[in-house]
Formats: structure tokens, C-alpha cells, sequence
């Protein structure tokens, strides 16, 4: 039942051979794909889930061209994560938007063979026409258990070809193999007796029964889940096994408990899920477990071609209660000792922190500069596009609006490829893992992850990249447990904030009682993210505490290449689909802090006021600056007018935009904080990114353009008075604000990228609604405590 | 052997020391094991599909496995199985029920 390409009815597949790469995780799968494919690649996204979807091109020898699929890591295809459950479903064809594969190479880790070869036994029970690379050869050997490619293919009955990836050995052999595909004849698993023969009774009752024909068991890709089974691609392939055998793998995945979606419609046949149950009961009540019975056999399966397929006799025989087994000389690597030097309980934490503090420095020192060169990179280059334009509003859109919106998008480049840069080398190095094994401790108080401690430090610079790193959590309550507390983290674009109020209000503090204060807050954001983590664990994101399975990988040096491309693949990523959305709400917010503008008939009033707002600043700042008259002092004079007249229109426009009508409506909701309609505003502009707040107070307070360190702001916030009097900013105002800040999740850009990691925007208006609600909760507290205390 | 579940053991991190004196103990479980020490897997329980997945990574069919070392903070624990190393929180190692070996 060979069937021919050239006719299947999916035109996704233009008569081209599909090929799927499975492995299991760490089993280079990746650096082989790499290797076949080169750059022409394509990297996506699997619709509805966060999980990255990678194809590229190849040809093949013989001259035809075949898209090859980099499936997602798996151990197993009965899938624990959506990174499993994606690469189970394109195996099974059960994704519409994947073909299902024509070929599955199945890569395998040489220098770890038994574990990997579990995978390769459940894709023998796929039936597809199979290739096994035997990748890490080299590794093998070093450890002293050398594998034949030419015994393993004896074994298994699909061609094997042995590669070492990084070196790109074995890559044309595994090419030309791919023509030779083959499926693999069905292992005699030795289930125990009772067990087959329940097995039987399933397959028999399945097959009675009015069951779909096997051929169109799968949905979604079109090929059905017994379809595959066409033996080599090439030449009719002898002795192909008949569909009985499918029809015992059916039953036994059913008896196993396998969920897999092309099963439900199996269980649908009258009878059959009634079978199924019957015989569960019946074999645990004679003793015999399915599942156990099942990896059991096929582990034994395993331990007989991994005998077969080794070299050397570096293996002994070992007779334990009737099961050989397979034992290592336990030969003492590189990688061993490399561990036992970064894992050490002191000097592994030790060189631990000191790679944490490198990629803190990295995205917190290095990236600003570079930061800042893009900012003003963009705005010069907005100054002079939107100086070919008359005034008016297309000019302010273009260079307040679109430059500033690009800009608002572009900033974030920089600290996405460095997190991505450490992120890959970690990564290929095998660190990660080792860093996630050392910090769980820590991080399982608090029901996270060991892997959480990377993106939790990195939100500390920003909570982008921060969340973005998350990716690495395979466990999807972690990770959302994760991403959902990261934005506590005080990011750098809260510092500016922080220093201007703390150096404002509490300046009588000195040095170290004021960073003794920032301190504290940055301490208030780790207690909340703790307390909340906790919380989330408790609640919505309850589990059977999540496993901790983590495998130690030998060391492997990072490959540049591989490791550029993911810095490349996921900046562009973000650019494209975060950026564009940043974009328009940066848009949208600098419209609605813009419109509508002042009618006419109030212009002139202001004018008057605005001229004798700035008259006063001229006096004032001729009377400071008597003794200093230079060349040039004119001219100076004009621009401190001009200035003064200028940001007094602008207060007022702002005042009148819709940003300063809804600051104004919000007051009756701040007031309890202590907060007057300008902060208001301000609030409302740090969702663009929270440093706008000062930039903000700039344009309110009418001290034009001002900084966190500006003294002409500092003055003018300390001067404002309410009608009655009474200052607008006091301690326990500020201090409510800083809570505030600390707490409240106001950042877009924030919100955007977690709707995007998180594919749905429930996650980004849950954590607006609890942040934004605890902080208000807090800096009420804050306030209402403080103003009785004094 | 079915639907095997133990005692919730408390959590305790036992010295090498201590591990020693139950040398000769017929079962215990892998947390419980000293560094160093090796164990071959008798039976796991737990939740089902973390039981499922143990099985699968290769606790099973009598596997030998030796204890590498704790982290730091004592927990995760870092065991050597099937040729591969990796590491379970005693929660999750509380499951797989083993017989001491002398390695």
C-alpha cells in the first residue's frame, strides 16, 4: 500500500517530501537541522500555542527538494508540555497547519543511547519510513561506549547513519539515507502474556466494530495516522508489516491511557471504550500494570539493541530477577569534572553569581548606551524627516508620534539580543541546566522554578527580555507563574523615578539613608512577586506541584553560529509581532495626550497668561544671573522666554488633550492616594514606559524638557501649592507614589509581550487588573497611614 | 507490583553517615540514599503521569542508579542513570522505591 506523493490531494505539500526531525531534548537535534538545512530557514510560530515552529529546505542527492521540520524536544509521545504535545500532534498528523511527515528522522543521542532509543521505539510503533542519525558518535567513543551505525541499522531495520552535527560529518550520508527510508518491522515488545492478550481482545473489538478504516484514523494534516505506512519511498520496500500490527498499537496506546487526540475517535466506537476499561481492571487485578508492563517491555527492547549496537564490551552482562541490563563502566569525562568544579556547593555558587552579575551588567550597563544612542538616533533622524514638513499636526505626528513610536519599539533591541546572546551560550553550554539546579531550592519556596531565576534577574533591567525568557520553562504553569510576577522586579525604566522623588522628598535622608530607601524598594517588589507567586500557585495556576525532571547535559562548547541565529531569530520576532502592536498603542497614547487641541477663542488667553508666566522666569532668572553678563547674553535671555512661553502652552494643552481631561476625571479615585489630576497624568503617560512620568512633570510643571535630575523641576514640584495652600507633593505623597510605582503595572510594552508569550490576552488583563489593584490597595494604605502620622 | 504509592517520607536530608547504618536495608527510597551510594530501582508511585514519565526517562526494569550530589541548598538531588545524569526534587525521588547496592 505504498502510496504515491505525487497524489496526495494537500497542495501544501506540492508533491515535496516532508521530513520531520524527532529527537529528544539535547540530542543536537537542532545543530543537524542546521547543519541540512543552512539559512534557508523558516522560523514561526505553531498557531494558538507558544511553541517555535522551524522548517528550512534541503535537496536531497538524487536532486529533489524536501522541507524538513525541527520538531520540539521530546522524551516521549505521550507529551507532558505544549512543546511535546506539538511535536506528538505533527508526528501523529493531527495539525492542520503541518503536513504530516513522509519521513521521520529520528535523532539520536550516541553517547546516551538507551534513553534516546525509548523515543525511537514509540516512533517504530508510528510507522512511518524512518532514518536514525546517530548523532554525538564521537562523544560515545570518548566515554568509552563506542556505537556501530552498521549494527544498529541490523538491529533496527531503518537505515542508521552516524554524524557528528557540529562538525557536520555524516551530513550528506544522512541525505542520501533519507531516499532510503524505510519502516521499521515491529519489535517483538515481550508484553507480559496477559497483557497481549488484552491487547488482542482491544485490536480485535476495534476492528469489529464500525471503526474508522485505519487509513483516515488522523485528522488535521490530511494524512491519516496509518497512512505513512508505505514502506521506502523509493522502491517498494519487502516485507511491509500488515495492518494488524496497527490495529495492536491502536489497542495498546488505548490500554496505556495514551490521550493523543486521534484516539478519541477510536474510543467513540461503540464498545470499545467499555473494552478498554474492562481490560485495565482486569489486568490490575491480577497484578499487572499497563503502563509499567508497557515501558518495562520496551525498555527490555532497548537494553537488547543497545547491547547489540555497542562497539566494545565495555558493557557487562548482569542477570538481576530476570532482566538484563546494561551497565556502564562509570568513566570519569571532562564534562564530570567540569561539574564538579561549577556545582560545588561553594564554588559553584560563587562562580554562579558571578555569571548572574555579568549578564546583570551586561543588560543593565552595556545595553545603555546603546539604548540611548538608538533613542536619539531616532529622534535626530525624526527631526529631520519631520523638518521637510510644514508645523502642524502631520508634523508633530511624525516626529512625536511615529519617530518616538519606533523608538519606543527599537530601545528594547539592544537588551533582547544580549539576553538572547547569554541565553544561547548558557544554553548550548549545558549551564542552563546547572543554573536551574542550583537556584530551585530557592525558587520552589515561593512554587517557581529553578528555571525562573534567569528571567527574574532579567527583569530587573526590563521586563521584556525578562519574559521572553521564560521560553526555557517547559512547565506551563511556571512559566506563567513566572511571567505573571516578573513585572514586580524594579526595571530601569522605574530608576529614573525612583531618583527623582527620593531625591526630591527625602532629601534631608542623606546618601545612605536614600539608598537605603531605593533598596527597600526594590526589596517591596521581590516580597510581592513572592507573595503572589505563592498565591497564583494556590489558585489558578494549582498543580500537582509541577515535576522537577531536569536533565544534566554534558558540556558542549557553544556553536557562534547557532547561537547568533537565535539572537537574530528572536530579536526579529519581537520586532515583528510585539513591535508592531507597541507601535500603534505608542501611537494612540501620544494622540490622546495631542488632541484635541485648544480652540482658538482660548489661544489668545493664553497667550496673555503664557506671556506673563514667562516674564516672571525672565525676571527671576535675570535677577540670579546679574553677575554673570557674557557675550551672547541676549540671546540667552530670548531663549529662557521663549522656553518659559512655550512650556506654558504646552502645560496647557496637555491640561485640555484627553490624557489631561481623563487625568482630571481620574482625580476623585487618586485623591485617597494623594494624588492631584497632574500626577494623574502623569500615571497615564507611564504606561508609554514608566520614565515618561518625569518627563511628564516636565511639561506640567512648565519647566519644558526635564530630567529625573533636573532642579528646575524639583523647585517647581516643591512649590506647588493646593487653592487652600496646603503643598501638593509631602512625604506621604511621595512615598504612596513610590509604592505605587513599585507596584502597579503600567507598561504597555509589558503587556503586549505577554499577551504574545502567553496567547491570549486573559494573562496581560489579569496581571493590569491584580498589579494595578494591589497597588492601589498599598499606596492607599501608604498614604492614609502616613498623613495621620505626620 | 500496580498502582504502587508510599509514604509521604518527610522531608530530611539524610548524611552519608546515616545512610551507612541502613547499608543493608532491603528497600528505601532514592531521596533517602547518601552521595555516592547506588540503588537499583524496585518500583515508582506518585502521580501518574509524573510515575509515567520517571518509567520513561528509565526508572525501570531493575536500573542502576547512583546518587552524584545534592545542590547546594540540598535539594534538587543530581543521580546517574542508564549512562545519563539528571536531577529530581526529593519530592519527586520520595516515589522511586529502590534496593541499596554496595557500589
Amino acid at each position: 500500500m505504498s502510496h504515491c506523493l505525487e497524489s496526495s490531494p494537500k497542495d501544501i505539500r506540492q508533491a515535496e517530501m516532508v521530513i520531520a526531525l524527532a529527537g529528544n531534548p539535547n540530542s543536537g537535534k537542532t545543530t543537524i537541522f542546521n547543519a541540512l538545512t543552512g539559512l534557508r530557514q523558516k522560523i514561526g510560530n505553531y498557531p494558538g500555542v507558544t511553541v517555535e515552529k522551524k522548517t528550512g529546505r534541503c535537496a536531497l542527492p538524487d536532486g529533489r527538494q524536501v522541507t524538513i521540520i525541527d520538531l520540539p524536544g521530546t522524551y516521549s509521545l505521550i507529551s507532558r508540555s505544549p512543546d511535546e504535545q506539538v511535536a506528538m500532534e505533527v508526528l501523529r498528523g493531527l495539525r492542520a497547519d503541518t503536513p504530516a511527515p513522509d519521513v521521520v528522522v529520528a535523532v539520536v543521542d550516541a553517547s546516551n543511547l538507551q534513553r534516546n532509543l525509548y523515543l525511537v521505539s514509540q516512533l517504530i510503533e508510528l510507522g512511518r519510513p524512518m532514518v536514525v542519525a546517530l548523532n554525538m558518535v564521537d562523544v560515545a567513543e570518548r566515554r568509552g561506549a563506542p556505537v556501530s551505525a552498521g549494527r544498529s541499522e541490523e538491529r533496527l531495520g531503518v537505515p542508521v547513519v552516524a554524524v557528528v552535527g557540529h562538525r557536520r560529518e555524516g551530513i550528506a550520508e544522512l541525505k542520501a539515507a533519507m531516499g532510503r527510508a524505510r519502516v521499521a518491522p515491529m519489535p517483538e515488545w515481550g508484553l507480559p502474556e496477559a497483557m497481549a492478550g488484552e491487547v488482542e481482545r482491544i485490536a480485535a473489538e476495534v476492528r469489529s466494530g464500525t471503526a474508522p478504516s485505519p487509513s483516515t484514523l488522523g485528522e488535521g494534516g490530511g494524512e491519516g495516522l496509518l497512512d505513512g505506512r508505505g514502506g521506502a519511498l523509493t522502491h517498494p520496500s519487502p516485507g511491509v508489516p500488515g495492518e494488524g500490527d496497527q490495529w495492536s498499537v491502536v489497542a495498546e496506546r488505548l490500554l496505556i491511557g495514551d490521550e493523543a487526540g486521534d484516539l478519541d475517535r477510536v474510543l467513540e466506537v461503540p464498545g470499545v471504550w467499555e473494552a478498554v476499561a474492562g481490560a485495565r481492571e482486569r489486568l490490575l487485578a491480577s497484578g499487572v500494570d499497563p503502563v509499567q508492563a508497557d515501558i518495562e517491555a520496551h525498555y527490555r527492547w532497548i537494553d537488547e539493541v543497545a547491547r547489540g549496537a555497542e562497539q566494545r564490551g565495555s558493557s557487562t552482562r548482569g542477570e538481576t530477577g530476570g532482566v538484563v541490563r546494561l551497565e556502564y563502566a562509570p568513566v570519569r569525562t571532562w564534562s564530570d569534572r567540569v561539574d564538579s568544579v561549577l556545582i560545588h556547593r561553594v564554588w559553584g555558587l560563587v562562580i554562579f553569581a558571578g555569571i548572574m552579575a555579568s549578564l546583570f551588567v551586561a543588560l543593565f550597563w552595556v545595553a545603555e548606551p546603546l539604548m540611548g544612542g538608538i533613542e536619539d538616533g531616532i529622534a535626530a533622524l525624526g527631526a529631520v524627516v519631520s523638518g521637510w514638513l510644514p508645523a502642524g499636526p502631520v508634523h508633530d505626528l511624525v516626529s512625536d508620534g511615529i519617530f518616538a513610536g519606533v523608538g519606543a519599539v527599537v530601545v528594547f533591541v539592544p537588551q533582547i539580543a544580549l539576553l538572547f546572546l547569554f541565553l544561547g551560550v548558557l544554553e548550548d553550554s549545558g549551564y542552563l541546566a546547572r543554573a536551574a539546579f542550583l537556584m530551585d531550592r530557592l525558587l520552589r519556596g515561593v512554587g517557581l522554578h529553578g528555571k525562573s531565576f534567569i528571567p527574574l534577574l532579567s527583569s530587573f533591567a526590563c521586563a521584556i527580555p525578562g519574559i521572553m525568557a521564560t521560553r526555557t520553562i517547559e512547565d506551563r504553569r511556571d512559566r506563567l507563574a513566572t511571567i505573571m510576577v516578573a513585572p514586580f522586579m524594579s526595571c530601569a525604566a522605574r530608576l529614573p523615578v525612583y531618583i527623582l522623588l527620593i531625591g526630591t522628598f527625602f532629601a534631608t535622608w542623606g546618601a545612605l539613608g536614600q539608598a537605603g530607601m531605593m533598596l527597600g524598594l526594590y526589596g517591596l517588589g521581590i516580597v510581592a512577586a513572592a507573595v503572589t507567586a505563592c498565591i497564583f500557585r494556590k489558585s489558578m495556576l494549582k498543580g500537582q506541584g509541577s515535576p522537577f525532571i531536569l536533565e544534566l547535559p554534558g558540556y558542549k562548547v557553544p556553536q557562534v553560529g547557532q547561537v547568533l541565529r537565535t539572537v537574530w531569530v528572536n530579536t526579529r520576532e519581537f520586532l515583528v509581532r510585539a513591535g508592531t502592536i507597541i507601535f500603534c498603542f505608542s501611537v494612540i497614547l501620544w494622540a490622546m495626550s495631542y488632541y484635541p487641541r485648544l480652540p482658538e477663542e482660548r489661544t489668545s488667553a493664553i497667550a496673555v497668561a503664557a506671556e506673563a508666566h514667562a516674564q516672571e522666569v525672565l525676571d527671576s532668572f535675570v535677577a540670579a544671573h546679574r553677575d554673570v553678563r557674557h557675550t551672547g547674553w541676549h540671546w540667552e535671555m530670548d531663549s529662557v522666554y521663549d522656553d518659559a512661553l512655550l512650556s506654558y502652552i504646552a502645560a496647557e494643552q496637555l491640561r485640555y488633550s484627553i490624557s489631561g481631561r481623563i487625568g482630571s476625571a481620574m482625580e476623585p479615585v487618586i485623591r485617597p492616594l494623594g494624588y492631584d489630576w497632574k500626577m494623574g497624568v502623569g500615571l497615564l503617560s507611564a504606561f508609554a514606559a514608566r520614565e515618561v512620568f518625569v518627563s511628564t512633570m516636565g511639561i506640567v510643571y512648565s519647566v519644558g524638557e526635564a530630567d529625573e535630575q533636573s532642579s528646575s523641576l524639583r523647585e517647581a514640584m516643591q512649590r506647588d501649592r493646593y487653592a487652600d495652600g496646603s503643598p501638593v507633593w509631602t512625604t506621604p505623597v511621595a512615598l504612596s507614589l513610590l509604592v505605587w510605582f513599585v507596584l502597579a503595572m503600567q507598561c504597555m510594552s509589558t503587556l503586549v509581550v505577554v499577551r504574545r508569550e502567553t496567547g491570549t490576552w486573559k494573562w496581560p488583563v489579569l496581571m493590569l487588573v491584580y498589579m494595578t489593584g494591589l497597588a492601589y490597595v498599598v499606596a492607599l494604605g501608604v498614604y492614609q497611614v502616613g498623613v495621620r502620622i505626620g | 507490583m500496580s498502582q504502587v504509592t508510599l509514604d509521604a517520607a518527610a522531608y530530611r536530608v539524610v548524611t552519608p553517615e546515616e545512610c551507612e547504618a541502613c547499608e543493608f536495608a532491603e528497600v528505601c527510597t532514592l531521596n533517602l540514599l547518601g552521595v555516592g551510594r547506588c540503588g537499583r530501582v524496585l518500583a515508582v508511585g506518585g502521580d501518574p503521569s509524573v510515575r509515567r514519565r520517571l518509567m520513561e526517562m528509565g526508572f525501570c526494569n531493575a536500573a542502576h542508579v547512583e546518587v552524584v550530589r545534592r545542590a547546594p541548598l540540598g535539594d534538587p538531588i543530581e543521580f546517574r542513570l542508564r549512562g545519563y545524569y539528571l536531577s529530581l526534587r526529593h519530592d519527586q525521588a520520595r516515589h522511586i522505591r529502590i534496593q541499596p547496592v554496595l557500589s
